[in-house]
């Protein structure tokens, strides 16, 4: 089987602890002082903390994907400077514990890949073979993850004002879909473009952008709110 | 959707979510954003009319408030559902979800 080859074509080079067979245990002096358990312990505060992650677990629940830290997240070294993945294959969200070091961060990976797999669980995408399904989820990752924020753009000293946010959207998503697939940067731009207008305004499930945790605890409480919310109607 | 448990009708929100909801429609940091997305000031003039109407139909129950109310929230539905999705949604959720781990064939990728 030329496994190594699709490894490439699918950008699972970049995560080089997915190879099979990798799951070793480790030692207690391994798993306290360790990159693996700051990584383990930010995760633990995202996911009971953003309301982007709380609001992206409970929807995944309610369409019956629930969320088990221990079953679909995994910390792991990666190569470059990716910060995480979603693996379709296994089901599982990678966090690169060697590229994420601040508690911001960690909620905006978190809330990014369980765009991903939020995506993955609600309909039928075709990660592998459908360049337009996988930009897409870029395009969404990317608009309501908060990877676009002004502050975040202006960190990477991209600086822009006037719609710079779809600017910064469509940016992200290109280079996520060149990191892991072998095309074109001309037919990546082409595939963004034919998406784009679609899948930037799809909002599910937050009903909205959120362009900070005002926003994403206003979405949050709609998101609780629902049932009273479409019973009237 | 006219349902024989009519009495039983309330506003979709709370009058004081619409409130909140116009407050921060209004704020100065949600019009930078706005722009900074969309190149344009937000309209947040539909928050407040609906606000006035939930009250209105706190106090009084009258029909108008409430069709009025229903009229703006399913434009807002429409609104965020005005497109074609680029995929199929699913019936039910992705059947290896739940499977454990080191159940896949090492042949696979």
């Amino acid at each position: 089987m030329d496994q190594s080859k699709q490894e490439e074509e699918y950008g699972y080079d970049l995560f080089p602890e997915r190879k099979t067979g990798n799951n070793r245990g480790k030692s207690i002096a391994q798993s306290l002082f360790t990159f693996n358990h700051k990584c383990q312990v930010m995760l633990q505060f995202a996911m009971e903390t953003s309301p982007y992650a709380k609001l992206l677990l409970s929807a995944m629940k309610s369409s019956g994907c629930k969320v088990l830290k221990e079953r679909h997240f995994s910390c792991e070294d990666c190569d470059g400077t990716v910060s995480g993945g979603f693996d379709a294959d296994s089901s599982q969200i990678v966090l690169c514990q060697n590229n994420i070091h601040q508690q911001s961060h960690m909620n905006r990976v978190v809330t990014h890949e369980l765009i991903h797999a939020f995506d993955h669980c609600r309909a039928h995408v075709d990660w592998f073979n459908n360049f337009r399904h996988l930009a897409c989820s870029e395009i969404r990752a990317a608009n309501l993850s908060g990877d676009c924020s002004f502050s975040n753009e202006v960190s990477r000293f991209n600086f822009g004002l006037k719609q710079h946010h779809q600017e910064c959207v469509r940016g992200r998503a290109l280079r996520s879909i060149l990191a892991v697939r072998k095309i074109s940067r001309e037919e990546a731009v082409k595939i963004v473009d034919e998406v784009f207008h679609t899948c930037f305004n799809d909002h599910e499930p937050f009903g909205r952008i959120p362009h900070g945790k005002k926003d994403a605890g206003f979405a949050y409480r709609d998101y609780e709110n629902r049932d009273r919310y479409y019973a009237n109607l | 959707m006219d349902r024989s448990g009519e009495a039983a009708w309330r506003p979709p929100r709370s009058c004081d979510d619409y409130w909140s909801e116009f407050r921060h429609c209004k704020s100065l940091r949600n019009c930078f954003h706005h722009y900074y997305t969309y190149g344009t000031s937000p309209s947040c003039k539909q928050w407040k009319e609906d606000y006035h109407n939930c009250k209105e139909w706190e106090k009084h129950r009258g029909a108008e408030a409430k069709d009025a109310l229903q009229k703006s929230e399913r434009n807002r539905v429409a609104e965020q559902r005005n497109f074609t999705p680029v995929w199929e949604l699913r019936r039910d959720p992705p059947r290896d979800w739940h499977m454990p781990l080191n159940q896949e064939n090492p042949q696979d990728s």
